[in-house]
């Protein structure tokens, strides 16, 4: 059997995270809103309406092809219609962009959890309006036009998957950039964030592209990749059993965890793009897209090299503090606020804060701890002023609290106990409140030490140093 | 003959209403009167007798809506409040503009009974000037034609000069009721001619303005990179008001300009003295196709055009013009078949919406499964003229025919533009025939979409170019049939046309006569 390989390419649609659509002023967040809800004349095409291009829906777009290496961007890019009749589609063209999309000539690298970086390249990108949705009830065609207008950007990538681990990775990495950019909420579940896969195999060390197949409608990364998977696998046998692959459109069954045929393709569908009479082209000058570019926070792969290398963590810190923009941000002030070793904030923010952050579900940005408080309490336990448990609970005392970290110590009497005259003084009474204890420990059961220093522990209500204690109790004790 | 109050322009009926000698709802009452006894019966889907006499200029009265803003005139007057700069003026809304409350049915059968939640920025801005929306005017079913005749509802209007001859489209029911008196004002709209025409052949006077000087929100789409909302009046300095309160930027039109609005009646009266005025030897002869081979054969004007245009270039220089001959603009006589195949993607496209799942009509019996559904709403829905705009419009769109035809229109749409650039570096406007004949009869060209297109032939140039281009009554030919005269400008030129126009109404001495069919039918 020949060894084959697997040639794929995705072709993304992203919904941007505007707070209104892109061509009407009707709010694009509908999310379990009640059907036609979010509608006015405009979206919904009545007769005589005309668009009006959100800019915001430009800029955000601009600001993902500059996040995917995109070099140049034409003065003028086009908006176009896209011809065809579906129910959920009121006008019966999509506003889309043909010929001169907004961006092309991108790529995107992203790394593999072996530790290799992947680089994948992106054809071409172009904003579009989402077209509504249709709902199949008691065998009726509803249909709710609430997701007519919503942003979207569409993103095609080149033939440069081998495998569907690959695809999963891509994906993963991609919602990543889109949260950590602040462009697209990108829920895979919410539609946010949505992938078709063409996939077709050849032999390996073969040039040419062979006849794909397309995969629709997966709702989530886990089943990108699975679907893939399957898809690959299938190739394989049908080709290994003579069989010509077809080129057909494939659909998965989330409950069967299967893909189904949609449809074959027969002929592309002719949908008559013509340029939209009603939009004046999309212009970018060159200062616009070079302030955009300038403007671009520093991206995810980048800033984890350079955790690693500036603050001396290991790499896997870095891709976890480096997971979400707001954390990495946060661990940055806090290394800053602290001035101490790097590696001990990073367990502080990678244990203590993400825990937080995970309970809460919420995130970095919008726990209620300021990084320079998170530097302080870490200080606090360095010094020794606060135990280390105390310091973990201090992190949620902070929170929403407008006193410091040392503020509510001192207030709120949680120093550790280190004053020597104080400490003897509570071990003498131990000691002679134990008298059996003493003999035992002094009859040579020197283990017993562990017994009182927890239990000076319990009288001063943890807020003896259990260092200073055990010198003050041995001493006692052997004294 | 006693000029009644129906007959008055826009600017003595604001004059006198500002001066208490009239009031808004005595307008209205004198313009319902004059409908009364010359309308016959507005246009319905009932199978009208077609020869029932009468204008028949209207779709829908809107007598309440009238009425209502004629009071809110009247009230605004009695508290020496500022009523508008169209104050108490009735206002014929072609009936592609939406209006809130009012049927909005584009002449077609599929939107017989579609009522818009919305209105038109142009209809909202006349308006809020204080005008009276008195109706809906008839049209070419989507402003689908050249005379008026494809509208579904009927009977079509007639034009007021004879009523054996049509008045005119697609803007028609615009033109035929302000020359019979049944509004002063009209707003209609130009894709290939619609304003011009009619009101060349019913003896008014039509701008078509700039693309994108008047907003187009609200007007139901034809071409889309060629429509172009204007005001249609009994003279121009009413076209001048009417158009004042139209023009100017809208949020809810990404293609209405963003220039200044000027004053465009500041300086109308100031006469042509000095200005330079081309006649182009390409808007006289004319390229037609012939019917049978398709070879171009080459056509002259109509005799008492090709006079009326020598004889308004011959006063205008008498004024102080200087007329300069062999303004050459080659590429107009592509104008048509360009025309035929950005019009008509365009259309198809925008028709894409009518498929009687949202609105409008719907195929009321069984339909096996959705593609029925929309075959069914769509073949009856709509008449031949959207049909065969469809079709042809599908047909040269389409993959493999797209480049033989829609590109090489548009570059040709550029050679008009251009043309019209080199010429305006020597000439300040263009005067040319409004159309190569006075009105036809009914049924003459009717059936012909060729022929009926070519109506249009001197009018489409000024679409492509995107330009403005003023037509004025200048005369009657011998049949006693009204003939007009354009006057084509740069970009944003409406003053200076307006101003040169005005002129031209003068020095020709275009009486506001009463037109014979309305003269016969108010006598009886």
């Amino acid at each position: 059997m020949p060894e084959y390989e697997a040639v794929i390419g995705l072709e993304t649609h992203i919904q941007l995270n505007t707070k209104s659509k892109i061509f009407c002023a009707c709010s694009t967040d509908s999310w379990r809103a009640p059907p036609n809800t979010h509608i006015c004349p405009i979206c919904t095409g009545l007769p005589g309406v005309l668009p009006s291009l959100n800019r915001r829906v430009v800029e955000k777009a601009l600001i993902m092809a500059a996040a995917m290496n995109v070099g140049e961007i034409a003065p003028e890019s086009y908006l176009a219609r896209k011809n065809y009749f579906y129910p959920d589609l009121p006008k019966g063209y999509q506003i889309s962009q043909y010929d001169e999309p907004l961006a092309g000539n991108g790529s995107f690298e992203f790394p593999m959890p072996d530790g290799n970086l992947r680089r994948i390249s992106i054809i071409k990108l172009h904003i579009e309006e989402d077209a509504g949705k249709t709902v199949y009830k008691n065998s009726k065609r509803l249909i709710d036009f609430n997701r007519c207008g919503v942003p979207l950007v569409e993103m095609v990538t080149g033939p440069d998957f081998r495998s569907a681990e690959e695809v999963g990775q891509f994906l993963i990495r991609l919602r990543q950039l889109l949260r950590w950019l602040e462009i697209s909420d990108a829920d895979m579940e919410r539609g946010q964030l949505r992938c078709d896969a063409n996939v077709s195999i050849r032999e390996r060390g073969q040039q040419r592209l062979n006849t794909k197949t397309e995969i629709k409608n997966v709702n989530s990364i886990a089943n990108v990749r699975d679907a893939v998977q399957s898809e690959i696998q299938r190739q394989v046998r049908e080709v290994e059993a003579g069989r010509k692959i077809e080129s057909w459109t494939l659909g998965w069954d989330d409950d069967r965890g299967a893909l189904s045929k949609m449809r074959s393709k027969e002929t592309e569908a002719d949908y008559r793009y013509f340029r939209e009479p009603d939009l004046l082209p999309i212009q970018t000058s060159s200062e616009d897209w070079a302030a955009t570019v300038s403007q671009l926070p520093e991206l995810p792969l980048a800033r984890r090299s350079r955790f690693s290398a500036d603050y001396g963590i290991p790499d896997y810190d870095a891709g976890v503090l480096t997971e979400e923009r707001s954390l990495s941000e946060f661990f940055e002030a806090a290394v800053a606020a602290h001035g101490g070793d790097p590696k001990r904030v990073s367990n502080w923010v990678m244990n203590d804060v993400l825990r937080l952050i995970r309970e809460q579900d919420t995130s970095a940005g919008e726990l209620g701890l300021r990084p320079d408080e998170l530097a302080e309490i870490i200080r606090l336990v360095e010094r020794g002023t606060i135990s280390n448990s105390v310091g973990k609970e201090l992190l949620t005392q902070v929170q929403g609290s407008d006193r410091t970290p040392s503020q509510i110590v001192e207030e709120d009497g949680l120093a550790q106990v280190t004053d020597f005259g104080e400490l003897s003084a509570a071990a003498a009474q131990i000691l002679e409140a134990n008298p059996d204890q003493v003999a035992a420990y002094r009859g040579g059961k020197s283990g017993l030490i562990g017994w009182f220093v927890g239990q000076m522990m319990q009288e001063s209500g943890g807020q003896a140093d259990p260092k200073s204690a055990r010198k003050i109790l041995e001493q006692l004790l052997e004294g | 003959m006693r000029t009644e109050i129906c007959e008055l322009s826009a600017h003595e009926i604001v004059a006198r209403l500002k001066a208490g000698d009239l009031t808004a709802e005595s307008v209205l009452d004198a313009t319902l009167a004059r409908i009364e006894a010359v309308e016959g019966g507005t246009g319905t889907l009932e199978k009208a007798p077609n020869g029932q006499n009468g204008v028949h200029a209207y779709i829908t009265l809107a007598e309440e809506r009238a009425l209502a803003q004629a009071r809110a005139v009247d009230r605004a007057l009695e508290a020496g409040d500022d009523p508008g700069p169209l104050a108490g003026v009735p206002v014929a809304i072609k009936d592609i503009f939406c209006v809130s409350g009012t049927r909005s049915t584009a002449g077609s059968k599929i939107l017989e009974n579609f009522v818009a939640p919305y209105t038109a920025t142009s209809v909202a801005r006349l308006e809020a000037a204080g005008a009276l929306t008195i109706g809906k005017a008839n049209l070419d079913e989507f402003t689908y034609g050249s005379s008026n005749e494809s509208s579904a509802f009927l009977p079509t209007p007639r034009n007021p000069w004879s009523a054996s001859v049509v008045p005119g489209g697609s803007s028609g029911g615009s033109a035929a009721a302000v020359a019979a008196g049944e509004a002063a004002l009209s707003l209609g709209t130009d894709t290939s001619g619609s304003i011009r025409q009619p009101a060349a052949f019913c003896g008014v006077v039509g701008l078509k303005p700039t693309y994108g000087r008047v907003s187009r929100y609200g007007l139901i789409a034809f071409a889309s990179s060629l429509d172009c909302p204007g005001p249609l009046a009994r003279n121009v300095r009413d076209v001048a008001l009417m158009l004042q309160v139209m023009a100017g930027a809208d949020p809810f039109d990404a293609t209405a300009a963003k220039v200044p609005v000027t004053d465009y009646l500041d300086g109308i009266e100031g006469g042509v003295q000095g200005m330079r005025i081309g006649l182009s030897p390409d808007f006289s002869r004319l390229s037609y196709p012939d019917a049978g081979t398709g070879e171009l054969r080459e056509l002259t004007l109509q005799s008492e055009i090709e006079r009326a245009l020598m004889d308004a270039a011959e006063r205008l220089a008498g004024q102080g013009a200087e007329i300069v001959e062999g303004v050459e603009l080659p590429n107009a006589r592509y104008g048509i078949p360009a025309y035929f195949v950005i019009s008509r993607v365009e259309a198809a496209s925008n028709l894409h919406r009518y498929d009687g799942v949202k609105y409008g009509y719907r195929h009321a019996g069984e339909a096996a499964d959705l593609i029925e559904l929309y075959r069914k709403s769509r073949g009856h829905g709509f008449g031949p003229q959207p049909k065969l705009r469809i079709l042809m419009g599908m047909y040269v769109s389409g993959d493999q025919y797209e480049k033989r035809y829609y590109e090489r229109a548009l570059r040709v749409r550029t050679l008009v533009r251009q043309d019209f650039e080199r010429a305006f570096e020597r000439v300040d406007a263009v005067l040319a025939p409004t159309t190569p004949t006075t009105a036809f009869e009914f049924g003459r060209i009717y059936g012909d979409s060729v022929a009926m297109q070519y109506a249009d032939y001197l009018t489409v140039p000024a679409n492509h170019a995107g330009i403005p281009a003023l037509s004025v009554p200048v005369g009657l030919d011998n049949s006693g049939l009204p003939i007009g005269m354009q006057l084509m400008g740069p970009d944003f030129s409406e003053r200076k046309l307006l101003r040169i126009g005005r002129a031209l109404e003068l020095a020709v001495e275009w009486q506001e006569s009463r037109p014979p069919l309305v003269r016969e039918l108010v006598d009886a």
